[in-house]
Parts: C-alpha cells; sequence; structure tokens
C-alpha cells in the first residue's frame, strides 16, 4: 500500500472517529439529569420560569433537531453560547489555546531531542556506566507524579530560592517566559524517561539487526549506519508514544495547568465544569475529540514511512 | 594464473576452545570453492576470517591473503535489508565508499547481478525472495571485488528461488569473480563447485576437485555430506486411512487458501506445491491451528474441533504439528527436557517423574544427551531442537504427525539422522515439503497443491515425477 492510499484511508477514518465522538459528547450531556435552564434557573427554580428559559434557548424542540443544528454549527466553529456569560463558547476556547499549545509545542520542541539522544546514548553505551545511570535515573523520575514533582519545584525554587516565578498568576505567558519554566520541567519529566527507554531498546535491537551487520560489512561509515541505518529503525515504537504525550499535552495536563495558574484549556475545562457550562464543556469535548485523532493519524503515518512492512490495520 | 585467495594455517578459537585448525586452501579467479560442512565445523568462522572479521572471542591467527577487494553475501538476504530504507539511498551510499562515479558504479553492478533499475525506488519488503537475494549481491558487487563469499546464499528458499540464486552465481563467477560458497546445500554444490573443501569440527577432512569429491570421496564424513540422493524405504504397513479431509475451504482473511479440498491421509502422505500453495494451511488446518475454514476433518470417522480449545485431550494427542522454526517452538526460559516431558504430563496424565525418564529415554535414542537437554534451547544447534521438538510431538503418542519442512535449513548430515527418525515413527505422517529428495525417501502417496487446490493425488511412484514439473 503506498503512503496515498494509507493516508488517504486513515484520513477517512479519522473523520467517522471525530463525528462518533461529537455525536456521543451531544447525547451524554444530553441524558444529564437537569438542562441548561434548570441550572440557569437558580437556587429555587420556577417550573414556569423553567419553561419560559427553555423556550427562549429553543430547549423545548426535539432532541434531533437541536443536534443536527449543533453539528451544523460545529464546521464553522459556532460551539453555541456558554450558560454562565453569555459569551460564545468559541471566545472560551480561543483563549484557551493559546497557552496550551504554546506550552505543548515548547515541550514536545525539548521533548523530542532530548529523550532521542538520552535513548540512542544508553543503546550506544549498553551495560556501562552511563546506561545504568540513566536507567536508574529515568525508571526513579518516572515515577513521580507530576503534581508532586510541581509541588517541589515550587517549593525550592519558586519560593526557597526564588530564582524563578512559582506560578503564572497574572503573568503574560508570551512576555515573561520564565514563568514557563518551571511548567515546562513538570511536563517534560516523564515523557522523556518513558520515551528515551523506547528509543534505547529500539536502538539495543536495531545495533544487533542482521542488516546492520550487513551494513557494517558493506564498508558504511559507524556514524551513518547507526544515524542511517539503526536509528530510523529505532525510533518506530518511540513515535506512538510520542503521540501519545502530544494529545495529553494538548488536553490532559490539567493538573500541571492548575498548580501554575496557567490559563489553558484544562483551566477552562475546569471552571466550566464547575459552573456546570454544558455547552463550554461540549465544545471542549469536541476540541479534545479532534486533536486526539488528528495526532494519531500523523504519528500513524509517520509510523508507517518508518516502518512500511507493518500493515496497520485501520 | 596466480591465486586471488590463499590460507594457509588458518587457526581460530575461543576459551581455548578450537573453531579452526591448519586451514588451508587456495583459489583462482573465476572460481568456485566449497566450503561444507555440518553446522558447528566452521564454515562461518572461515568465511569471516576471508573479510577479516571474527565473532567476539575469537581469536584468529595464520595468513589469509586475498587479492582484490571482498564482498560478502549474506544468508537470508530478507533480514540483511534494512526495511525501513530504499534500495536506491543505500546504494548511493555504498557507491560513495568506492572511487569512481557513483551513478556508474551502480548501474554496473545492478546490471552485473541482474537487478532491474526500477527496483531501486522500492524497500526490501516489495521484492520477491530472489529479487531480494539479487540485491544484496549487487550491493557486494559495488566497487568490483575480486572475491564474493556467499553464506548459505539458499537456505530456506523454495526450490524455484534456488534454481535462481544458483543461476545468478554463476553469471557473476562467469565475469571472472571468485566465489567462495559456504553452504550445506549439495544440489548447490553440485551446480557451481569447482573445488571442495569438506570442514569437520574445524579441520578439513578431504579436500579436493568437485568432481573428485562428488564421485569418489575418500571419507564416509564426504560421502554423507555429498550424498544428495537417500535411498532407504521403510516397510509401511497398509491399513485404513486413519485421517480424512472433506471439503476443506480455509481463508486468511478474504483470500482462499484452500479450495474444497478432499483427501484420505495414508501412513506416509507427502504435501508438496510452490511457496503459497496453501501446504502448511492444510497441515495447520489438520492439527487445529487454523481457525477460519469450513468443511471436516475426520479422525476414524469422528470429526474433530476446528479449534484446539475446544479438542479433547485424547484428540489434541491425536494430531501433533512439528513446526518448521523449531527454535520458536520453544520457550526460552525453561530447559529442552522439561518442556519435551511436559507434552506426555499434559495430553496423556503420565506422572511427571515418569514423563521425564520416558523423555529421557527418547531424546537418548535421537543421540541427545542429559546433559544437552538440560539446557536451555538457545544453546542447543538447531538440529539437535528440531530432533527434541520431534520427540517432544512423539511422546504424546499421536496417531498423526505432521512435520512442516522440517529438515529446511538442516545440513545433510542432521538431515539424514532426522529422516532415519521419521521413517520408523509408528503412526501416520504427513510430510509437508518442497524437497522432493525428501519426500521420495519417505513418502508412499503424494498430494500435489496448487493455488489451494488439490492437483494430484496418489502413490509416490507415479506421482513424484508430475509433481517435480508442478514445482517448476
Amino acid at each position: 500500500m503506498s503512503l496515498a492510499s494509507y493516508t488517504a484511508r486513515r484520513a477517512a477514518l479519522g473523520l467517522v472517529q471525530v463525528l462518533a465522538v461529537v455525536t456521543l459528547v451531544f447525547f451524554l450531556v444530553e441524558a444529564l439529569p437537569g438542562d441548561a435552564a434548570v441550572a440557569l434557573a437558580g437556587d429555587n427554580p420556577d417550573p414556569a420560569r423553567i419553561a419560559q428559559i427553555r423556550a427562549a434557548m429553543g430547549l423545548d424542540r426535539p432532541t434531533f433537531e437541536r443536534f443536527a443544528q449543533w453539528l451544523v454549527g460545529l464546521p464553522q466553529l459556532d460551539f453555541g453560547v456558554s450558560l454562565v456569560s453569555g459569551r460564545p463558547v468559541a471566545d472560551f476556547l480561543f483563549s484557551g489555546i493559546g497557552p496550551t499549545v504554546a506550552l505543548a509545542a515548547l515541550t514536545l520542541v525539548l521533548l523530542v531531542p532530548i529523550s532521542v539522544l538520552v535513548g540512542v546514548l544508553a543503546a550506544l553505551r549498553e551495560g556501562s556506566l552511563l546506561d545504568r545511570a540513566l536507567t536508574s535515573i529515568t525508571v526513579a523520575l518516572h515515577s513521580i507524579p507530576e503534581f508532586a514533582l510541581a509541588v517541589v519545584l515550587i517549593a525550592v525554587f519558586g519560593v526557597q530560592l526564588a530564582w524563578l516565578p512559582p506560578t503564572a498568576v497574572g503573568a503574560d505567558l508570551f512576555a515573561q517566559p520564565a514563568v514557563l519554566v518551571l511548567p515546562l520541567v513538570v511536563l517534560l519529566a516523564r515523557p522523556i524517561c518513558s520515551i528515551s527507554r523506547l528509543v534505547r531498546a529500539g536502538m539495543v535491537d536495531a545495533l544487533a539487526s542482521d542488516y546492520v551487520r550487513h551494513a557494517r560489512r558493506l564498508g558504511i561509515g559507524e556514524t551513518r549506519v547507526r544515524f542511517a541505518h539503526a536509528l530510523p529503525n529505532a525510533l518506530a515504537p518511540a513515535v506512538q508514544q510520542v503521540a501519545r504525550t502530544t494529545d495529553w499535552l494538548l488536553g490532559g495536563v490539567i493538573v500541571v495547568e492548575a498548580v501554575f495558574v496557567i490559563p489553558g484549556l484544562g483551566t477552562v475545562l475546569v471552571d466550566s465544569v464547575a459552573a456546570r457550562d454544558l455547552p463550554v464543556v461540549q465544545g471542549l469535548a469536541v476540541v479534545f475529540a479532534v486533536t486526539t485523532v488528528a495526532v494519531n493519524l500523523l504519528a500513524d503515518l509517520v509510523a508507517f514511512r518508518l516502518a512500511p512492512r507493518a500493515e496497520v490495520v485501520a | 594464473m596466480s591465486p586471488v585467495v590463499h590460507v594457509e594455517d588458518l587457526r581460530a578459537e575461543v576459551d581455548g576452545h578450537v573453531l579452526l585448525d591448519s586451514v588451508s586452501f587456495a583459489l583462482s579467479a573465476g572460481r568456485v570453492l566449497a566450503l561444507v560442512g555440518a553446522s558447528g565445523s566452521g564454515k562461518t568462522t572461515t568465511g569471516l576470517a576471508l573479510l577479516g572479521e571474527h565473532g567476539s572471542g575469537v581469536s584468529v591467527s595464520g595468513h589469509v591473503e586475498v587479492h582484490g577487494r571482498v564482498g560478502f553475501v549474506p544468508q537470508q538476504p530478507a533480514s540483511a535489508l534494512n526495511p525501513v530504507r530504499r534500495l536506491d539511498a543505500v546504494f548511493r551510499e555504498i557507491a560513495a565508499l568506492h572511487e569512481g562515479d557513483p551513478g556508474e558504479l551502480v548501474e554496473t553492478a545492478l546490471r552485473r547481478a541482474r537487478v532491474p533499475a526500477d527496483l531501486l525506488r522500492r524497500y526490501p519488503h516489495q521484492l520477491s525472495g530472489g529479487q531480494q537475494q539479487r540485491v544484496v549481491l549487487a550491493q557486494a558487487l559495488v566497487g568490483d571485488p575480486a572475491v564474493l563469499v556467499a553464506d548459505e546464499p539458499t537456505t530456506g528458499q523454495d526450490a524455484l528461488t534456488r534454481a535462481e540464486v544458483v543461476s545468478e552465481l554463476a553469471a557473476v563467477v562467469a565475469q571472472g569473480v571468485a566465489l567462495v560458497l559456504l553452504t550445506h546445500d549439495v544440489e548447490v554444490v553440485r551446480a557451481l563447485a569447482d573445488e571442495i573443501v569438506v570442514l569437520r569440527a574445524g579441520r578439513v577432512v578431504e579436500a579436493g576437485t568437485a568432481h573428485e569429491l562428488l564421485t569418489d570421496p575418500r571419507e564416509d564424513y564426504t560421502r554423507a555430506l555429498l550424498d544428495a540422493t537417500p535411498q532407504v524405504f521403510a516397510e509401511v504397513p497398509d491399513r485404513e486411512p486413519r485421517l480424512r479431509v472433506r471439503g476443506l475451504t480455509a481463508r486468511y482473511r478474504n483470500t482462499t487458501v484452500l479450495h474444497d479440498v478432499d483427501l484420505d491421509v495414508g501412513e506416509r502422505l507427502a504435501v508438496v506445491g510452490r511457496s503459497g500453495s496453501g501446504k502448511t494451511t492444510l497441515g495447520r488446518s489438520l492439527a487445529g491451528l487454523h481457525q477460519q475454514a469450513t468443511g471436516e476433518v475426520l479422525l476414524h470417522d469422528r470429526p474433530l474441533a476446528r479449534s484446539l480449545r475446544r479438542r479433547s485431550r485424547a484428540a489434541l494427542a491425536a494430531v501433533q504439528y512439528v513446526f518448521q522454526d523449531a527454535r520458536g517452538s520453544f520457550d526460552e526460559h525453561r530447559s529442552v527436557l522439561d518442556q519435551v516431558a511436559r507434552t506426555a504430563v499434559r495430553l496423556r496424565g503420565v506422572r511427571p517423574a515418569e514423563a521425564r525418564s520416558t523423555a529421557l529415554a527418547a531424546l537418548s535414542r535421537v543421540g541427545l544427551d542429559e546433559e544437552t537437554v538440560l539446557r536451555r534451547p538457545r544453546d542447543l544447534s538447531g538440529g539437535e531442537l528440531q530432533r527434541a521438538a520431534l520427540v517432544r510431538a512423539l511422546l504424546a503418542e499421536p496417531e498423526v504427525l505432521v512435520c512442516d519442512e522440517i529438515t529446511s535449513g538442516l545440513d545433510a548430515v542432521t538431515r539424514a539422522g532426522l529422516l532415519d527418525l521419521l521413517a520408523s515413527v509408528p503412526c501416520a505422517l504427513v510430510l509437508i515439503s518442497h524437497d522432493l529428495d525428501v519426500v521420495a525417501r519417505l513418502a508412499d502417496q503424494v498430494v500435489v497443491l496448487h493455488e489451494g487446490r488439490v492437483v494430484m493425488d496418489g502413490p509416490v511412484a507415479t506421482t513424484l515425477d508430475g509433481a517435480k514439473e508442478r514445482m517448476k
């Protein structure tokens, strides 16, 4: 199968996945007891007032009609209106997406080279003191949860030593990059460990393979053998893990955003859930679904190029 | 003509254990020297010494002189080609190592190995086995080597690919390259070799021209090794077929690989056919290893469940399977003896202590002593493991034993031992093979499969010639 036809197949599948998630999100929210009108009516709901709000918001119309309307709005980035503030949901999403994407991009830019380097170094010196030291450190680091690491780093570098701002409260992320340092360290800690372990394992296997031995016999230089012959094979398993990490960075770093008070999508999610602002929650779910599908699509394409033999069953 | 390869008194040892001892030979341009010997005889060590290489911990001494470059054609090209690299990129890398215009170097090498240039945009997995073989040959030919060392170039290839490999190598030799062939494939030796050096446990047993050694060898060992046409026919009792197959159709995903097969399995049945003809699927269906199938497999007129899980203990014991890859069929973490003895415990309810002593006795009958079988699989050779796998299956006291290509990749001596063992088994034998010598020696009935259909079924005497035609 060629890359083009594989891409087309995977993209079509991705579209179906997004549609399925979007449908599921809508009907799950629909299944929740009480609706937006109940939430808006306050603590002492008057049935007449609830009915009035329902009529005003169109909630009295049939479910499928509303679903169709919502679905049509999605491609135009019309996610509905927040119950709490009356602002469009899209505004919330746009305000949160900036910090989240910036943080994710910075993390990835540092993550990929560092973890590949660490993995390759450990593999090239397999069994050496360096390899064992790296193994011990990565295993230890990987077993510390983010919130614990975050609290310790804030206590040491933010409060005790006062080298770095402890949180990003009220700061403009792009004007004061120093506020991003501690969150970045926390976000990098565990993915570096898992990805470098995968690269190391892949590299050790690749270096012992028949094709590497064959390349050496053909007289190809050692650097080339390592980086052009062994490394591409070693990367295939790591790519999937990078994808999972990216997905997590784009939607799941709620704890880190909360600890460092970064106004990203995670914070928006926490706030909207606390306020029962269902349209915003729905909108976030759609955004997370689309990023998850897109990131995995990309990862599958890269993996397909790196392991053209593998028939990835779509 | 002065020799391009001259090896004098080559010696190799590892930890005081001698791998090679006073090995000497010489070879001129355009000639083929075959280094033959059973596994572990030192063929590969000698071949590596020509490349100036040795395994870790091996010390090599002696005189190795090569005029010109040495090219290496590896065993199993499928694993020697990097799966993620397109061929052209790798060829460019190799060409950059040699003097001259890279494009021209590659083009010459491709032409000499008869690789069409339009294959270059492909990945290795998009090539057939024969094409992969030619590609590694072309890689070795870049920069015009004086000597080629080919390590078991035909191991694991089907008859057609084997013939291709032989003709490719012959063509290269005709262009004046000297070829050192490390092999235990007698057919290839017959077809190509000008000179033969027979190695046994690191020593040269006999050396001479191919004609001399093939027609009138001095040593029994040479005779056993180079004698490709085994004779012995075992007496096979006439009896009702134990296993019948009715209307068997098998699929992989959406591809039908067996079409409506009807078969009476006699005492010594051989299933032959090209790669992909459905031989292995037929064997697997008999043993309950292939579930996407319809139709019936009857043991003494009682249908067997299609899936292994739904077969009773007795039914499981009745049909046993020996896999082509013996190593893969053993758990690498437990001793071979444990695993062989386990069959009798699981399938016949024998007590463990008793199973162990029975297993030991049976293993020693096939030449595997206690010390050997107490080790883990990785410390045994392929031939030893294959014998152990056979004993393991026989300890279940099966009615039918399915053997899938179990002699491929073994040298002639090991193979002969295994065939003797098979000839004497008390059960019905289903022999899946593309080696017609093996078939001629063991089978009384031959079934020829072609694209999933039985195209011939009859006694070996009348069917074998037709089978040969079909295999071409």
